[in-house]
C-alpha cells in the first residue's frame, strides 16, 4: 500500500521461461472487458461491457453485464448476465430473476447478479485442462441478490445472497437462499447481537454475508475417497462479511463444511489463521497442481461480527489485519499446503507487510504449471507467482475510472491462447525487473553520491531488526 | 350436558368466547390449561386428541366441549355456539396468534347460511381481532359483502387453476364468472395475496398428473385478464396429496419443492412478482 505518486504500468515483470503464458481478461475501470497479452497489448476491449467479473468461454466468447442497477436502489446489482461473441453480439442473456420497478427507472427484469457466476463444463470458470466450459448449452449457476426480511437476524430490510441455477433456455431450475441457513452458521451471541443492530447496513439494507464467490467443487479425491461433504455437485462461497468459506450440499442445501467464523477454536483453525474479509475460495479443480485444496485470497481488511475491541468500539468488523495472505489448504485437515504472504512476497513482517494488502476485491488462480495468478485487486495489480514463490509476471492497471479514482482490478484470469482462435498468437517478449534503486525519471539526479567524506570513530551499521515495532524473528517468536 | 370452555391464562380469544356464552346464556365450566384446569385438560386431550389440533406453535385455545361436540379456535367456537353445525366449512382452527384470526374460509361452508357467517365476522370484529380470510372463488356474494363491511383484514384467494379444471379440483361444478368476480374483488382488500397449489388432477384419459407449468402459466394469465394488472402478489406452492380429498390424488407421488422452480418462470410470463410459497 506504500505506493510512490509516479509508478509504470502495464506489464513490469514477464519471464517467458517460467510463465504459464496466455491471455488475460479483466474488466478495465469504466472501460469494458479487457483482454491483454504476456506484454500487455490490449488486444481486444469489450467496450462497455461489464464485468463482475468477466470470464472467457472458449471460441472467443466473453461473460458479462449489459449494465448496473442505478446504486440508489440497488447495491452492485447487475442488470443480466450476457454472453458476448468475439464482435459483440449477444448470444447468450439471462435477467428473469426479478421484476424491478425503480423510482425514475424503467420497470425491467433483472438478474442481479453480482461477484460470481459458472457455467457448466467448468467447476470455477478458468483454464482447467479436460473441464471447457459449455458455449452453447448447458446450465449456470448465478449468484445474485434478494431483499429478504428475516427477523432472527435482524428486524431491518436485507440485501441477502441467492444462488440459482438457469437452464440456457433461462428456466430457474435451482434456488439456494442463503438467509435460509442463518442457524448453520454457527455464530454466537456477540456476533448475534451486533448483527441484529448493523447488519453491515448500506443505503438500500443490510449487505450481512456478502458472498463474493461461488463454484462447484467438481470431481475431487475427497469424494472420491468417500467423504460425502465433497460431491462434485456441492457448490464453494465465501461470505465477506462473515469472514466464513463454507459448501452447501446441492440437495439438501444445508452447510456440508464450513471454516469461520472463528478461527480460534481448534488447534487446526489457529494454525491456519483468521481468514478475513476473503475473496474467491475455491476447490483447486482436478488436473490442476493442488488439485482438491482451498485456494483463497485472505484480503485481511476489517470483517466480522463480534465482541467489541479498540479496533471496532461496536463488534462490527471486529476483525482486523492490514495484509493478505493467499493461502492453499488441505479442506480435511486444514494445514496450508502453500502461501503467498509479505512473507513470500520478500517483505519484511509485520512493518513492511502492507506491501502485499487488497482489503477488498481479488483473487487467485492456479494455473496448470502450478504457478498462481494472484489479483491484488485494489491497486489494480495481476501477478504470477511460482509455486517458489518467485515474481515471474507483473501487470498495473493503467486504467482508472473518471467516475471512481481507482484503478481497481475485481478478478482477472489467465486463458490458452486457444481460446481465442480469433486472434494470431502473440510474440511473448520478456520484460526484465527494472533495478528500482538506480531507475530515475527523466530529469532527475542518476544514482549515487556526488562526493563522500569519512567520519572519524563512526562504527558500521547493525543489520538486525532493533525497530519501534518487533518485525522479522523476532516478530514470530 | 355441561359445557367446558378449556382456555389459557391471558387467552384473549378464550376472552371472547366466555363473553359470547355469558351472552347467549349458555352455562359452561372453566378449566384453565396453564392454571387449575391443567390435570383435567390433560385428561381431556388424551381422551380426544384426534379431535384436537396441535399445530408448529402448540394447541390453540379456546376449545368448547359439550361432551359429543368439539370445538377448537375461536372462529368454530364461536360459530358453533351461535349456529351450531350451519357454519360448518366457513371455520377451521388457525394458525395466527395474538389479534390475528385465521381460518376463515368463505368458500368452505353454505352460502345459504351467509347472514349467519357474517354476524360471527362483526363479532369478532367487534372485539378487536384482525381476519384473515381465504377464499377459493366460489361465494363471491359473501367476499362483496364482507369488503364493503371492512371485515376483512386480509384475503387470500386459493385460484385452484385454470377455468377448465377448476370444477374437479374443488369437487363441484362452479361457474368461472364466480372465480372471476372474486378475482376481481380480492384486490380492493386491504390486504391481499392470490396462491395456486400444484395439486394433481385427473386427465381426460384417465391418468393423474400435477398440473403442468403451462397451466399455472394459463392461470396467472386469467388472472391478469380479470385484474388488468401483472404485478399482483401471487404465489405457488406444494401441494401435499395425502390432505387431498380424493383416494386415488392422494396416491400421487409428491413434487420436491425443486420442481416450483419451472412453474414459477412459466407464471412470471403473466404475473411478474410470483414467487414460491415458503414451507
Amino acid at each position: 500500500m506504500t505506493y510512490p505518486s509516479v509508478y509504470p504500468t502495464g506489464v513490469t515483470v514477464y519471464n517467458p521461461e517460467k510463465c504459464w503464458s496466455g491471455y488475460t481478461i479483466y474488466q478495465a475501470r469504466e472501460k469494458g472487458a479487457l483482454l491483454i497479452d504476456m506484454n500487455g497489448a490490449e488486444v481486444q476491449l469489450w467496450k462497455g461491457l461489464h464485468g463482475f467479473p468477466n470470464k472467457m468461454l472458449p471460441g472467443g466468447y466473453v461473460l458479462g453485464h449489459s449494465g448496473e442497477r442505478n446504486n440508489a436502489f440497488g447495491m452492485q446489482d447487475q442488470t443480466d448476465l450476457i454472453q458476448v461473441d468475439f464482435d459483440g453480439n449477444i448470444v447468450w442473456k439471462f435477467n428473469q430473476l426479478e421484476y424491478i420497478e425503480d423510482p425514475g427507472e424503467e420497470p425491467q427484469w433483472m438478474a442481479r447478479q453480482h461477484h460470481d457466476y459458472q457455467r457448466a463444463g467448468n467447476p470455477v470458470g478458468y483454464y482447467v485442462p479436460g473441464m471447457d466450459p459449455q458455449v452453447d448449452k448447458g446450465n449456470t449457476l448465478i449468484l445474485c441478490h434478494k431483499n429478504v426480511k428475516n427477523p432472527k437476524i435482524s428486524d431491518k430490510v436485507l440485501i441477502d445472497d441467492v444462488i440459482i441455477e438457469t437452464t440456457w433456455n433461462g428456466d430457474i431450475v435451482w434456488e439456494w437462499t442463503c438467509s435460509d441457513h442463518f442457524d448453520e452458521y454457527g455464530f454466537d451471541e456477540a456476533a448475534k447481537n451486533i448483527m441484529s443492530r448493523d447488519p453491515n447496513m448500506r443505503p438500500t439494507g443490510g449487505d450481512w454475508m456478502h458472498i463474493n464467490s461461488m463454484s462447484v467443487l467438481g470431481p475431487n479425491k475427497w469424494y472420491d475417497a468417500g467423504d460425502e461433504r465433497f460431491h462434485p455437485d456441492n457448490i464453494i462461497w465465501d461470505g465477506r462479511e462473515t469472514n466464513i468459506i463454507a459448501i452447501i450440499d446441492k440437495k439438501t442445501g444445508k452447510i456440508a463444511w464450513k471454516v469461520g467464523p472463528y478461527y480460534d477454536s481448534s488447534p487446526e483453525l489457529k494454525a491456519l489463521g483468521w481468514i478475513i474479509g476473503q475473496h474467491h475460495a475455491h476447490m483447486i479443480p482436478r488436473g490442476l497442481p493442488g488439485e482438491g485444496n482451498i485456494l483463497v485470497f485472505d484480503n485481511g481488511g476489517w470483517a466480522g461480527y463480534g465482541a467489541p475491541n479498540p479496533g471496532s468500539p461496536t463488534g462490527a468488523k471486529n476483525a482486523l489485519r492490514d495484509y493478505s495472505r493467499v493461502l492453499e489448504f488441505d479442506p480435511t485437515t486444514l494445514k496450508i499446503v502453500w502461501q503467498y504472504t509479505p512473507n513470500e512476497a520478500g517483505y519484511l513482517h509485520p512493518v513492511d507487510s502492507n506491501r502485499f494488502y487488497s482489503p477488498f476485491i481479488s483473487g487467485a488462480q492456479r494455473l496448470p504449471n502450478g504457478n498462481t495468478l494472484i489479483t491484488e485487486g485494489s491497486g489494480g495489480r495481476v501477478i504470477e507467482v511460482t509455486a517458489k514463490h518467485e515474481l515471474v509476471w507483473e501487470y498495473i492497471s493503467p486504467y482508472w475510472g473518471e467516475k471512481l479514482n481507482l484503478n481497481m482490478v475485481y478478478r482477472a484470469y489467465r486463458l490458452p491462447y486457444e481460446w481465442v482462435p480469433q486472434l494470431p498468437t502473440p510474440t511473448e517478449v520478456p520484460v526484465k525487473r527494472v533495478n528500482v534503486k538506480t531507475f530515475r525519471m527523466p530529469g532527475a539526479a542518476p544514482a549515487g553520491h556526488l562526493r563522500e567524506t569519512t567520519v572519524a570513530g563512526v562504527r558500521g551499521y547493525q543489520g538486525d531488526t532493533a525497530l519501534c515495532v518487533a518485525a522479522g524473528e523476532e516478530a514470530s517468536e | 350436558m355441561s359445557n367446558t370452555i378449556y382456555s389459557a391464562t391471558g387467552c384473549t380469544r378464550c376472552k371472547i368466547a366466555k363473553r359470547c356464552m355469558s351472552e347467549l346464556g349458555i352455562a359452561y365450566e372453566e378449566q384453565d390449561m396453564k392454571a387449575e384446569g391443567k390435570e383435567a385438560f390433560q385428561k381431556f386431550y388424551a381422551a380426544n386428541r384426534k379431535a384436537i389440533y396441535r399445530g408448529a406453535d402448540g394447541v390453540e385455545f379456546p376449545i368448547f366441549s359439550d361432551g359429543i361436540v368439539i370445538r377448537q379456535g375461536i372462529g368454530p367456537v364461536l360459530a358453533h355456539l351461535n349456529y351450531q353445525e350451519k357454519l360448518n366449512g366457513f371455520f377451521s382452527v388457525g394458525s395466527l396468534h395474538k389479534e390475528w384470526v385465521d381460518g376463515i374460509h368463505i368458500s368452505g361452508g353454505n352460502p345459504e347460511y351467509a347472514e349467519e357467517f357474517l354476524n360471527v365476522l362483526r363479532y369478532l370484529k367487534t372485539n378487536n381481532m384482525k381476519l384473515q380470510m381465504d377464499t377459493d372463488g366460489r361465494n363471491p356474494a359473501i367476499l362483496e359483502k364482507i369488503l364493503l363491511e371492512k371485515l376483512a383484514d386480509v384475503v387470500i384467494m386459493n385460484i385452484k387453476g385454470p377455468g377448465a379444471l377448476y370444477g374437479q379440483i374443488v369437487g363441484e361444478a362452479v361457474d368461472a364468472a364466480d372465480i372471476e368476480k372474486s378475482m376481481a374483488l380480492v384486490i380492493t382488500a386491504p390486504a391481499y395475496r392470490f396462491r395456486t397449489s400444484i395439486v394433481p388432477v385427473f386427465r381426460e384419459d384417465g391418468s393423474i398428473s400435477y398440473l403442468q407449468p403451462e397451466e399455472v402459466a394459463a392461470t396467472a394469465k386469467w388472472l391478469d385478464q380479470v385484474t388488468g394488472n401483472k404485478k399482483l402478489p401471487y404465489f405457488i406452492a406444494l401441494a401435499k396429496p395425502a390432505e387431498l380429498q380424493d383416494e386415488r390424488l392422494k396416491l400421487a407421488e409428491a413434487m420436491t419443492a425443486d420442481m416450483l422452480f419451472r412453474y414459477r418462470t412459466a407464471a412470471r410470463n403473466h404475473q411478474v412478482l410470483v414467487d414460491i410459497e415458503k414451507a
